[in-house]
């Protein structure tokens, strides 16, 4: 997942980008509008996270900006004023949450992946592919009510699939959401960790979780289903 | 004395006023003494003429001539007297002139048939003005003959129009005198009835250098409300630098614990940086939750402003509600409204944001499934209802949370300063609120706003 954080308190936004990638997301940071600005158009974005009190171009203009060009994905607000009009306005020009200053950056990262979620199409914190359950704020996986141990990669990369589930994820999409935009792309390593999940998750190929579309990507075909089904 | 000044406006415009009346008075009059004088004129003309055709008489040769003593108006035997009289035969020959006539001739262009009378002005340059009134007359002799003859009489014009120039002057000059005396009395009128408002300005001028607290409102009808108005405005603000003053205070104060904690644990060498990371954060949320805390409560006005215009309550409840769907989207909340249409309300809008914005939120935190947002509105007050379906409240829930909060009590829970800063805020409308149990089963929030002009009269 590919996340913009546009922020311009070099310390606050340092940690975030820390933070994130420690959580295994790809980060692109801006330090200020304009700036901001560029990435978030130049660039596949999942989530942008925007500093309301930005120099240059506001976090407003920013976020109008952004809708205005058909960027409709996620996009969380930060923000020190917590007026309610402040937060009515924001979310009226196209934010989809805010989160106000200060705040725990756990927080920020459980917004962050229920917006993620909610951009695919998922209503729930947890999400249900057959006997598969991955659940986004314990960040734990289950495949028929047994725990699944999975690197962080490896639930990145579930997390990927699952939340585009039914949909055609080609390597390169996969290899932005997941990695450094400098990152060397070796399409092996993909191949590698979609073994590896394939292994943990059926291991007897009793059903197929996954399937290679060649020369195109993968998908995860397992229908979705709402979690009290299970 | 500028235009600004109110006793410049009003004596100028009465001064404008006045004489325009005056002017119109004046013309109007001197008119119709001019066409009295003229009637007096024409009267006097018959008087005269009547005269002169009494006096005539058939003489002993059978002519029509005038007895030696007629008994005429002496001023027709004075010369130049201002009144003369002739009589023409039929020819156009005078027959007779009386003795005032000197030096002048009568030349009639037009002359009247037997029984018309002509009435004329004679104006020869440099000669006395004259109004003239001939009549034909056909004298019936004693031998039964007939013939007719012209009697004329003229008076001179200037005794008359000297008349109407004095009178014209003499008009002038009382009006001159009314006017400057009404002006006079006006001023005296306009100083007396301005006192109330430069005693107003003069006590406002005390309230600023802090000798007086307040203006008296015993002012004439028309200055009451001003003054009341003035009352209200200069009590909200002491309230509010007070308020603003005790918030600092508090702030202040409040954050100086988690401080002293901050410091004692960097010190601490019995701790591990474990346990110092989780109690620095713990410390940091506090002084986070105060800020916000007192920070909103600062923010509240209360609606001091007198420019204040009636804010519409429909659409701040379906934009916050808009935002918290957004926001609460997993919840998949069902809010419902009753809001009587047109409900207006005149406060701060950051204010009604902040109470409707934090009950709304409470409402979908705690609901299972459905909100009512209910919005009565009547002559003396608003009342927002908010109904959610969740567990409800406690019982001491009202006392912990609005009365402590109101307090600005330090040991606020977290979920509760939202609604803290809602009973504050409704307080410095001198509104209320009461907690409940709802309907659709979990808590009713009830916040009452009185109207400006319902609200208890209160002083700070």
């Amino acid at each position: 997942m590919r996340v913009l954080i546009v922020e311009d308190d070099s310390s606050l936004s340092r940690s975030l980008v820390a933070e994130f990638e420690a959580r295994g997301f790809k980060v692109l940071s801006a330090p200020d509008g304009r700036e901001g600005q560029y990435l978030a158009t130049e660039y596949p974005v999942d989530l942008a996270i925007i500093d309301l009190g930005l120099p240059e171009v506001s976090g407003i203009e920013l976020i109008k900006s952004l809708r205005a060009a058909s960027r409709d994905y996620p996009i969380l607000v930060l923000t020190a004023r917590d007026r309610w009009q402040d937060k009515v306005e924001a979310l009226k020009i196209g934010a989809d949450d805010y989160v106000t200053k200060p705040f725990h950056v756990e927080e920020l990262i459980a917004r962050a992946d229920a917006l993620l979620r909610r951009a695919g199409g998922w209503a729930q914190s947890e999400l249900v592919c057959g006997p598969i359950m991955l659940d986004t704020r314990s960040q734990l996986v289950r495949l028929e009510g047994q725990q699944v141990e999975l690197t962080s990669f490896e639930y990145r990369l579930l997390e990927y699939l699952m939340l585009h589930a039914g949909e055609v994820c080609s390597k390169t999409q996969i290899t932005e959401a997941l990695y450094d935009q400098d990152f060397e792309r070796d399409s092996n390593v993909i191949e590698v960790f979609i073994g590896r999940l394939r292994r943990k998750l059926d291991p007897d190929s009793a059903f197929k979780p996954i399937e290679t579309l060649r020369g195109r990507g993968y998908r995860m075909v397992l229908p979705r289903g709402a979690p009290e089904a299970r | 004395m500028s235009l600004q000044s109110l006793r410049a406006r009003v004596l100028l415009w009465v001064s404008v006023a006045l004489i325009v009346l005056f002017a119109i008075t004046i013309v109007g009059l001197a008119v119709i003494f001019q066409r009295s004088s003229e009637l007096a004129l024409r009267d006097a003309l018959q008087v005269q003429l009547l005269g002169l055709i009494a006096a005539a008489e058939e003489s002993e040769d059978g002519e029509l001539s005038l007895p030696d003593d007629p008994g005429l108006d002496l001023s027709l035997t004075v010369p130049e007297s201002g009144v003369y009289g002739v009589i023409w035969d039929a020819d156009g020959v005078p027959i007779w002139r009386s003795a005032s006539w000197v030096g002048r001739e009568w030349f009639v262009t037009q002359w009247p048939i037997p029984g018309e009378r002509i009435y004329l002005t004679i104006d020869e340059g440099g000669l006395l003005e004259l109004e003239a009134l001939l009549m034909g007359i056909r004298w019936d002799f004693h031998d039964g003959s007939s013939l007719p003859y012209t009697f004329g009489i003229a008076l001179a014009r200037e005794p008359y129009l000297a008349r109407e120039a004095a009178f014209r002057r003499n008009l002038i000059g009382w009006f001159a005198v009314v006017t400057v005396t009404m002006l006079i009395v006006l001023t005296i009128v306009l100083r007396y009835a301005l006192k109330p408002l430069r005693r107003l300005v003069h006590e406002v001028g005390e309230i600023e250098t802090g000798r007086r607290q307040v203006v008296t409102e015993r002012l004439p009808s028309e200055l009451t409300g001003l003054a009341r108005n003035l009352n209200f405005l200069i009590d909200s603000e002491r309230r509010r630098s007070i308020r603003y003053r005790n918030t600092l205070d508090d702030l202040a104060h409040s954050l100086k614990t988690p401080l002293a904690s901050i410091r004692a644990l960097l010190t601490d060498r019995g701790v591990d940086d474990e346990a110092k990371m989780r109690a620095l954060d713990r410390e940091v949320s506090r002084m986070d939750q105060r800020i916000g805390y007192q920070l909103r409560r600062a923010r509240a006005t209360g609606g001091t402003g007198l420019g204040l215009a009636p804010v519409a309550l429909g659409p701040i409840v379906e934009d916050i509600v808009d935002t918290l769907d957004k926001v609460y989207r997993d919840k998949q909340v069902s809010c419902e409204f009753d809001i009587e249409a047109g409900a207006r309300y005149q406060g701060d809008p950051g204010d009604l944001n902040e109470i409707l914005g934090n009950l709304i939120d409470n409402a979908y935190k705690y609901c299972r499934k459905r909100v009512l947002v209910e919005v009565k509105s009547s002559v003396e007050r608003v009342e927002i209802v908010i109904h959610d379906d969740g567990p409800g409240l406690p019982e001491d829930a009202e006392e912990a949370v609005i009365e402590r909060g109101a307090r600005a009590d330090e040991s606020i829970p977290g979920e509760g300063i939202g609604l803290a800063v809602v009973a504050e805020t409704a307080e410095l409308y001198q509104g209320s609120v009461r907690l409940g149990t709802s309907p659709l089963g979990g808590t009713a929030v009830r916040v009452i706003l009185p109207r400006r002009g319902y609200r208890l009269e209160k002083k700070s």
